[in-house]
């Protein structure tokens, strides 16, 4: 491939790139102006339908002039109302409801267009189309997206039947803090795609570090710009629902002179309305019981505040990353399998290719079976779970113990070593002793745990270890020392296994050296044995720890987490699956697993790269 | 320093295998002895028994005035460089240098001191810090000989030190040995198979084959005058003809040897039946058919620049002659055969000479 050539398909890769994130990002920012329209064209038609009157009677059609309603007192009978409603009753008084819908228009600080239909006639702008006589059953199903617009079902006034519906229009507001409204993600485009071009068209040796971190901030871009189009999703409905509470309050139809704190919660269904403090009028961040919440402070009265509340949309904003993160860096991706292409020779690279052309139903199915469910139950740890799992002490108290249970490894890699330098000695004078000892050491540990624990725990309860004490399981300060006995035996066979193919893998003449050169017994084990060892006692110490964090058999099977209250030998993994079958289940347990795979991640990767060295040595 | 003596060492192993038979060897004071001998003779052997890594079965083992045999390694003071390379992998060649005087607990001050004469020495100056993975493997060889003379032991034994050099590393580092040798005035057992090296280097050389100890003489010795049939054949690229012979006492010119399709006249006064004829390859020539001692057919022809070696089949029995320069001789045809016949050497049936 000529070098001008792969420069050009990396710009383009690049590019492409850049504009699939630029798409995510418009496609978010488009969900959350529509979320947010059809949040207020629902709490529009709540609102509508609660300050419009019925229609009078029939017998005395007379109208209720609009200044003398709220002083006059005829108490006519709405609210408990006699409970066969004809259809009609239910329904609003039209020149009220013009009036209401006219009044929204003119709302002052409202971000969004309004239409009001009746039936399926526009009440606001007459000359607007009306809707189809299919809209309202559909309607009925729920509000929807059209023509720009958010399209609410507006309910008679026992919330029955479609009588008509609301539109909501938002308004463009700017998205981004940059000059025209201009988010971080375009700007960010533009430098990726122009460093990914000048890398690979200046140079011909491409930093690929330098795309990656272009990428990297390209994806940071665009996750700014959809949180604060979340956020403002979220604010712009705050403000708005603010002001159509302070109309309402005014509005509502009498008997009660100061309404109701229930009766404005009703008007927003999707938020929260508590008594509050006087405060400013701009939305803000307070975390509430350990929770984010966006409140805003509405004056419904004269000294009477209330706190309108909601979930902020930007605390579900980082989901957008799994399809962010991916985009950006698609392009380093392209660019490094370009790059391998152009170093590859054909024949490797045809086989390489073919090669995962193999491993492809394998890759799919890991795809599928491990790392899908990975990215759901990160989607299901929802930051709340965490939230609440740090508060609870029995998380604290089930990390605590894995830890505690995990020193009995390097009490058995001790263990385990001393029994290799034994057998290994011994296999210098004869054969078949050696292996005897090993299969007495090995059965432990290719026995089922589920047996172990089983032969263990009758041992335990039986008391019969010659020590005189009853049952080590049922006191709390004994009962994980048990279990990390057990696991000690169950476990030395292996790892001193492992040892011995250490202890074989020593060429002797290190040994010889080190013993012609005068060193004893014990420096040589100290000095050159242990040091040689080295490799393989991180790998039994990682793999063991590793192992012993993900424990959960033999306490499944030995003691189920107890003794109670303690929760003495409650594991993680025991924890994870206590919470899985307790309330808010899956999440809490997600983010439980998500917890100890954290953990788990930082003996796993010295563990890797100790194979991979190992592997390149071989 | 000190010299090293073996008395009737033998040494059967575990499984049974033999591997040295009576050995009686003196090495002088500040000698330089090699031992030759081909793969498997036995050579490793001796030396591991010398330093107390093997056990002898019977025999003993003396270092200067001490009779060691039974003595741990650690209290015999020699110094070994083995055949496959023993440097610590996770230490540098500082530390790899200083352990043997680490572990006598000499002080740090005087370690320092001697490590860096070592190296000195051995020009490892640059590469102390380095680990044994990133030396050459010249450095990495001269490292393990830093590792043996930093203790100024009674006696070195060198096991093949510089078979995994390439030829040209292979003779600079023959050379710095002899002149190391020289400057220390050490006693030193180098084995090799290597009988090139061996002629260059020896001040004594000990030939040794399976397991026996047939010769110890002088390079001249061992080359004019071998002890026995192993030796003719071991010493020398390549080493002496040997056919298989019966002597017989008529014959037009006198007393004959019949071997293969060649009758050599001898001046043998007192020998009948089988023996063993020994000849130089250099004093093997060719010749038109018929006109020699016999005839032959050329095998194989290796023009070596200075020199060609043809190797010839003559009625079953192989015969190397060195010809000087590049000789025109064709394979596949047949030459007559001559011999120096003042250059034979008679060995009887098993192998020890007729005088
Ligand atoms: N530990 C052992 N157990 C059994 N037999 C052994 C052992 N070590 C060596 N031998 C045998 O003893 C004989 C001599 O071995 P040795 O290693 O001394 O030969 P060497 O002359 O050093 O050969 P090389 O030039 O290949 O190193 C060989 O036949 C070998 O197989
Ligand atoms: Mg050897």
């Amino acid at each position: 491939m000529s070098s001008r050539l792969w420069a050009a398909g990396a710009t383009a890769a690049a590019t492409v790139a850049a504009v699939l994130v630029l798409v995510v990002v418009t496609t978010a920012q488009r969900r959350y102006e529509r979320a947010f329209a059809l949040r207020m064209a629902a709490t529009t038609a709540a609102y509508v339908a609660a300050v419009t009157p019925p229609p009078p009677p029939p017998p005395s059609p007379r109208r209720v002039p609009r200044g003398r309603r709220r002083a006059a007192v005829p108490a006519p009978p709405p609210p408990p109302a006699p409970a066969p409603q004809s259809p009609a009753a239910r329904s609003y008084d039209l020149p009220s409801l013009l009036t209401q819908a006219h009044a929204l228009r003119t709302l002052p600080g409202w971000s969004s267009d309004v239409e009001v239909y009746f039936g399926t006639a526009p009440l606001v702008d007459a000359t607007a189309p009306p809707l189809s006589p299919d809209d309202l059953p559909h309607l009925a199903a729920g509000g929807r997206w059209r023509d720009g617009a958010a399209l609410v079902p507006l309910n008679d006034r026992a919330g029955q039947e479609v009588v008509g519906a609301v539109a909501v229009r938002p308004r463009p507001v700017p998205h981004g803090p940059l000059p025209g409204g201009l988010g971080f993600a375009f700007p960010a485009a533009i430098v990726a795609v122009g460093a990914a071009a000048t890398i690979a068209f200046r140079q011909h040796s491409l930093r690929r570090g330098g795309y990656v971190g272009a990428a990297l901030l390209l994806a940071l871009a665009g996750y700014l710009d959809v949180w604060a189009a979340a956020r403002q999703s979220t604010d712009r409905w705050l403000v708005d629902t603010r002001r159509l509470l302070t109309e309402a309050a005014t509005r509502l139809p009498p008997p009660r002179a100061r309404v109701a704190i229930t009766d404005l919660a009703a008007m927003v269904r999707d938020g929260e309305i508590v008594v509050g403090e006087p405060a400013e009028s701009a939305p803000r961040r307070v975390r509430i019981d350990g929770e984010q919440r966006a409140v805003v402070a509405v004056l419904i009265g004269p000294g009477r505040w209330i706190e309108l509340r909601s979930v902020p949309a930007e605390a579900e904003a980082p989901k957008w990353l799994i399809l962010l993160l991916p985009g950006a860096l698609l392009g380093p991706l392209a660019i490094m399998a370009l790059r391998w292409a152009e170093r590859t020779p054909v024949r490797s690279r045809r086989e390489t290719v073919m090669a995962w052309g193999f491993l492809a139903p394998a890759a799919l199915h890991l795809l599928m079976f491990t790392v899908g469910p990975a990215i759901y139950a990160i989607y299901l740890a929802s930051l709340a779970n965490f939230r609440a799992l740090v508060r609870d002490p029995l998380t604290w108290n089930s990390f605590v113990t894995s830890a505690a249970y995990a020193l009995y490894v390097p009490i058995s890699i001790a263990l385990a070593l001393a029994v290799a330098l034994a057998v290994h000695r011994y296999r210098e004078r004869g054969g078949w002793g050696r292996r005897l000892v090993s299969v007495a050491f090995l059965l432990p540990y290719v026995s089922s745990v589920v047996a172990i624990a089983l032969l263990w725990q009758a041992t335990y309860h039986a008391g019969s270890l010659g020590l005189g004490r009853p049952d080590w399981l049922s006191n709390s300060h004994t009962a994980l020392l048990a279990l990390m006995l057990v696991s000690i035996w169950a476990h030395v066979g292996g790892q001193m296994l492992v040892f011995l193919g250490g202890l074989d893998a020593i060429p002797q003449a290190y040994l010889d050296a080190a013993l012609v050169d005068g060193a004893g017994a014990w420096r040589r084990f100290w000095r050159v044995t242990l040091p040689l060892l080295r490799p393989v006692t991180w790998f039994v110490f990682l793999t063991g720890v590793i192992s012993a964090l993900q424990m959960f058999t033999l306490v499944f099977v030995v003691t189920q987490g107890g003794p109670f209250p303690l929760h003495a030998t409650d594991v993680v993994v025991h924890r994870i699956y206590r919470t899985a079958f307790g309330p808010q289940a899956l999440g809490m347990a997600s983010a439980l697993a998500l917890m100890l795979g954290i953990v788990l991640l930082i003996f796993r990767w010295p563990q890797l790269k100790l194979v991979r060295r190992q592997e390149r040595h071989a | 320093m000190a010299s090293v003596t073996i008395r009737r060492l033998s040494k059967v192993f575990d499984g049974g295998v033999q591997a040295l038979h009576e050995l009686d060897l003196e090495v002088r004071d500040g000698e330089l002895l090699v031992l030759l001998g081909p793969s498997g003779s036995g050579k490793t052997t001796v030396l591991r028994c010398v330093a107390g890594l093997e056990e002898p079965t019977t025999g003993d083992v003396v270092i200067g005035e001490r009779v060691v045999t039974h003595a741990p390694p650690a209290e015999r003071d020699v110094a070994m460089v083995f055949q496959t390379p023993a440097l610590y992998p996770h230490l540098t060649v500082r530390d790899n240098i200083a352990f043997p005087l680490e572990l006598r607990s000499v002080a740090d001050a005087q370690i320092a001191r001697r490590v860096l004469e070592a190296a000195q020495r051995l020009g490892l100056e640059s590469v102390l810090d380095r680990l044994p993975a990133q030396l050459s493997e010249g450095q990495r060889q001269r490292a393990a000989l830093g590792r043996a003379i930093v203790r100024g032991p009674q006696a070195f034994l060198l096991d093949e030190p510089l078979s995994r050099l390439d030829a040209p590393l292979r003779i600079e580092l023959r050379g710095e040995l002899l002149a190391l040798h020289r400057a220390l005035g050490a006693t030193m057992i180098y084995v090799t198979h290597d009988q090139t090296e061996a002629m260059t280097m020896g001040q004594r050389i000990a030939v040794l084959h399976e397991g026996r100890l047939r010769q110890v003489g002088t390079p001249e010795d061992v080359y004019q005058r071998p002890a026995d049939v192993h030796v003719a054949r071991f010493i020398g690229t390549p080493g002496m003809n040997v056919l298989q012979g019966r002597g017989r006492g008529t014959g037009e010119e006198g007393r004959v040897i019949e071997a293969g399709s060649l009758i050599i006249p001898v001046e043998l006064s007192t020998y009948e039946g089988e023996l063993q004829l020994g000849i130089r390859p250099e004093f093997v020539g060719l010749c038109a058919v018929d006109k020699g001692v016999g005839n032959a057919d050329v095998l194989v022809v290796e023009p070596l620049g200075s020199e060609t070696l043809v190797h010839l089949n003559a009625g079953g029995q192989s015969l190397v002659a060195r010809l000087p320069g590049f000789a025109e001789v064709r394979v596949g045809t047949r030459v007559g055969v001559k011999v120096d016949r003042r250059r034979l050497y008679l060995f009887d049936a098993a192998g020890a000479p007729l005088a």
